[in-house]
This record gives structure tokens, sequence and C-alpha cells, in this order.
């Protein structure tokens, strides 16, 4: 188990190296604009999710509140990452146990 | 101190108490009008109580003095004073759950399953405590009813979300109470108000008729200042209930004749890795236990910093999706730090969810291996003393982090997997903290027996608050 966790987590690695490159080729093109836009931080995806997500699910954002669900959610996806970059066999059940 | 009406029984454990019922050298009806006067008088420095059902156990305690008078048995905790967490059910008042929305409900019809069972062994309701709303909070703060305040230190935190439990308790109110833990709720208030809690095993102690937080992790329980009530009414509150899912369909396994089995023969470990706290007074706190037991050996929990993640994870959505209607409806009756966490928990990824609750049965798999070789780990129950009520930062050795967030940093990976805790409070000064007992599951008798003997030699201790 530890070898195969320790396989995928170089894997993710590899794929967040990856990701850190395109946000910071994308940060040298809105560099390069930065007198017309403001520079992106890393979490500016979260926006467009979050409304998005409101949206889908009718709830109405105030957006006094923007900045504290985007703070948010933004640990949730961080916390949820160390749990998504560690290796689980695929017949793994669930924690609840359901029973009829 | 001076004795008044108030101050009577007011450090008596329910032990005490139930003892001196039974022996007529009491009347319940004179511990209830001194339990409602030490409430009138000494809780608006506390802001423990969201209710009290005065009307009630004044009549309950009549009853029990005309069932003593006309010779028939008497239960193990009969005349015993008691309140509970505001997200149990009490018939005839809305639960709260410590919400402003809740306060719209109708009153219960019927009293939570925990209540009526204490009330069967003979415990008095007299009244419902402070939360953190709807449990999603670890500070003991409450913006509808007010922050409640730690008896050690007034200006200080509780400790949540069974914030009110722990204030009353520690504070004399009642010689033992009921709280929720879903992620740490009983075991931080324990900690910071420097009380016995226990976190029994996830399906020893019924829910049903409780306001939920998070179904996959939620807990009920006791908080009391000895080891010996903590048992009592631990044994009073066990068996199956078909009302609650997730009961477990166990033989009761009653504790309290075996509390004085001591240590001996016992392994015992101390949580190494992840829980290696550099707060001075936490490492002194499990040094302290650790040597008392005789615990000479670290024991590394594997991936606990993701079981916290996990948990973490399962809490944000699985608390978001119960809240989703009232989201819509009335968002902003909601305390904005619960509200942009709920908010936050409904709009992120289900597959984060559901591979948490898959790491969990690996977690779960892998700890219990651990059981193998020890009966009990030692962990600290919280990273600090109790911070002042709104501080924002706490100080964790060199490491300043969040209060709200990481006072559940140790508790966490435990009930994750649902593993029974009792936490002892260490008597440091100025202020206790706690330390977690932890076994393996459904056995909750260890931990107690632990719990006791370290009461014994003096290691453990509720301190009496200067009020």
């Amino acid at each position: 188990m530890k070898k195969r966790s320790m396989k995928r987590s170089k894997k993710r690695k590899a794929t967040s190296k990856q990701n850190t490159i395109q946000v910071k080729r994308g940060g040298k093109r809105s560099t390069s604009r930065a007198r017309r836009t403001p520079a992106k931080t890393p979490t500016d995806f979260l926006d467009p999710l979050i409304a998005a997500s409101a949206q889908a699910l009718g709830l109405a954002v105030d957006p006094g509140w923007h900045g504290s669900i985007k703070f948010n959610l933004g640990l949730i996806l961080r916390l949820g990452a160390l749990v998504d970059n560690f290796s689980i066999p695929d017949d793994t059940e669930p924690g609840p146990v359901f029973h009829a | 101190m001076l004795e008044t009406i108030a101050t009577k029984y007011m450090w008596s454990t329910a032990a005490e108490i139930a003892g001196s019922f039974a022996a007529g050298r009491a009347s319940a009806v004179t511990v209830i009008e001194a339990t409602i006067a030490r409430i009138r008088e000494r809780d608006p420095l506390l802001n423990s109580f969201t209710a009290v059902t005065e009307r009630r156990a004044l009549l309950r305690a009549q009853a029990l003095d005309d069932a003593r008078a006309a010779g028939r048995p008497l239960g193990p905790l009969a005349g015993v004073p008691f309140a509970v967490k505001n997200l149990f059910d009490i018939e005839a008042l809305p639960t709260l759950a410590g919400s402003k929305i809740n306060r719209d409900h109708p009153p219960a019809t019927r009293d939570a399953a925990l209540i009526e069972r204490l009330e069967a062994a003979g415990a008095i309701l007299v009244g419902a405590l402070n939360m953190g709303e709807y449990a999603y909070d670890f500070t003991g703060e409450n913006i509808h009813d007010g922050p409640s305040h730690n008896p050690h230190d007034l200006e200080r935190m509780t400790g949540g979300s069974s914030g009110g439990s722990g204030a009353a308790v520690a504070g004399g109110l009642v010689p033992f109470a009921l709280g929720s833990d879903t992620n740490g709720s009983i075991r931080v208030p324990s900690s910071l108000c420097g009380v016995f809690g226990l976190k029994p095993t996830y399906g020893r102690l019924s829910r049903a008729r409780t306001f939920p937080f998070v179904a996959s992790l939620d807990h009920v329980g006791p908080l009391a200042r000895t080891a010996r009530d903590l048992t009592l009414a631990y044994d009073a509150m066990q068996g199956h209930d078909a009302d609650d899912p997730v009961c477990a369909n166990r033989a009761i396994e009653p504790v309290a004749a075996l509390l004085d089995r001591g240590a001996e023969g016992l392994r015992i470990a101390v949580a190494g890795g992840y829980f290696k706290c550099h707060d001075a007074e936490t490492l002194a706190a499990v040094d302290r236990v650790a040597a008392a037991l005789g615990a000479n050996r670290d024991i590394d929990l594997p991936q606990a910093e993701r079981a916290r993640a996990a948990a973490f994870v399962i809490t944000a959505c699985e608390s978001a999706s119960l809240h989703l209607d009232r989201l819509r409806a009335r968002a902003r009756d909601y305390d904005p730090a619960v509200r942009d966490r709920l908010l936050a928990g409904a709009m992120a990824p289900a597959a984060l969810a559901v591979k948490a609750q898959k790491f969990r049965r690996w977690y779960r798999h892998e700890v219990l291996k651990l059981f193998g070789d020890v009966d009990a780990i030692l962990a600290p129950a919280t990273p600090c003393t109790a911070p002042l009520i709104g501080q924002q930062m706490i100080n964790v050795g060199d490491v300043e982090m969040p209060v709200r967030a990481n006072l559940g940093l140790y508790t966490q990976p435990i009930s994750f997997i649902g593993l029974p805790v009792v936490v002892v409070p260490v008597p440091l000064q100025p202020l206790p903290i706690g330390v977690q007992i932890i076994t393996a599951p459904w056995r909750e008798d260890v931990a107690l027996r632990l719990a006791h003997a370290l009461e014994r030699k003096g290691v453990a201790a509720a301190p009496r608050p200067p009020l």
C-alpha cells in the first residue's frame, strides 16, 4: 500500500508541477497586461465555481459573503487534495454502512 | 465559602447526591431547589443555560421523594440534577441547536432518548445548555445567545461546541451534563474547562431526537467532574435504540463495577508524530499522564493528518447538505462564520467527500491494527489552554494558527473513525488542559478505568474555579 501511495504521490507531484507552470505562464501573460487588468491569484478559478454552484443549487450569495466563502472553499479543496492524492484500492467500501 | 441555598450540593458529585438521597439524608426537592437557585445566581456569569426547566424538575423531584417514601425502588442516579446541550429534544421546548432559525420550530413532543434513559435511572433534567450554532464550532461562542464563559477565567473560551455543558459542569451548576461530539465538541470543552468527558464509540449511545450535524460522525456523551460520575451517566444511557439507525445492537456493558481495577496489566502508549504538540502546557499534561500510567513508548497513528483533512471535508459537505433548504430560505439568520462555511461546503465537489469516506475505511483498518499491541493511546485533547473569547489566532509552539479551525486538531483524527475517548483534566496553573485516553472500539471500560486511576493518583482532577 505504502509503495503504491508513494508512486501515486510522485505522479500527483508531477501533475501539480504542471499546474504550477500553467499558472506561472498565465501569470506572465497577465503581468504583461498588468496596466489594464489586475494579476489573477491562484484561487481566482474559485470565482466562477462559486457563481455556478450558487446558481445550480439556488443559493442567493450576497457579494459581501463572497470572500469568506472563497476562503472556506479554498480550504476544503486544499484539505480535499490531501485526501485525493492518497491511493485507495477501488474495492474499498466507504465508511458508513447501510443496513437494509 | 458561606453555605447558602445556592451553594448547597454545589460541588457534590452525582454519586454523593444519589447516595445521600438513597440513604434519606437529602430530599430530591431540596437538591433541585438548590440547583435552580445556583443557576439563577451564578449563570449570569457563565451564560451556560438557555432554558431552565424548573417546574418540570420540581415535579419530578417531588415524585422521587414520594417514591422513596413509599419504599419503591430508586435508580442509580435518583435525585441527581443534570442538563443537556440544546440540540437534545426537551418536550415542550423548541430544539435550538444554538441557532436563531430553530426558535421558530414547534416545541418537541418527546424528550431525546438519552434524557429518557437518564430520567429512568432517577436523574432530574434542569435545563438546556448554550452551544455553538448548529454544532459547527470549537469555541463556545454564539452570536445569538452570547458566548459561554470559562469558569476558570470568565474572559476565556469554554471551547465548543458543547460550551455550555463544559461551563455548567466546571462551574458547579450541575454534576454532569450531556454534549455532542462530531469532531471534538465534547473533548475540546472538557479540556478547556477542566472536566472529564466521554466520547463513546460511534453507535454506542442513541442520538435519537437530537438535532444532527454530520450524520457520519455525530456522537453524544456525558461531561462530569469525576470519572465515576461520567461512568454512572454512561452506564445509565447504554443500550440499543431502534430510533437511531446507527445505534449498535449490543448488550449493555456496565463499567461502574470495573472502575477500581486500575491500570494494571494495560499496555499504554503515547501518540507520536502528528500528535507531538509543541505547546509547553499541552506537553506537560501529556507527560504527567504518561508518567503516572507508565506509558514509555510512542506509537504513530498512520496518516493522522490526512484523517483530519478527510474529517474536515466530510463535515463540510454533509453539514451543507443538511442545511441546503435553510441556506436558501434564511441565509441571513445564520452566524456568518457558520453560514459561509456551510455555503462553501455546498459548493465542494462530492467526489472529495466520497473519497474521504473511502479513506476513512482504510484509516480505520490501519489504526485498529495498533490495538493488537496496546490497550490505550494517550494524546493531547487541545493544542493549548483556553484562548480569550474573541481571539482569532493561537500560537502553538512557534506556529501561529486560526483558533476556530484548530482547537480540534487532535480530536478530529480520532472521532473520524469513532474510537472511544475519555478526556481527563490535568489541573495545571493557571488553566487546566485535557489529555485524551483513546481505546479500541467498544472498550470505553479501559478508558474509564484509566481515568479513574489517574484521578486516584491525583494526576487528573476537575479543579474548582474561583467563582
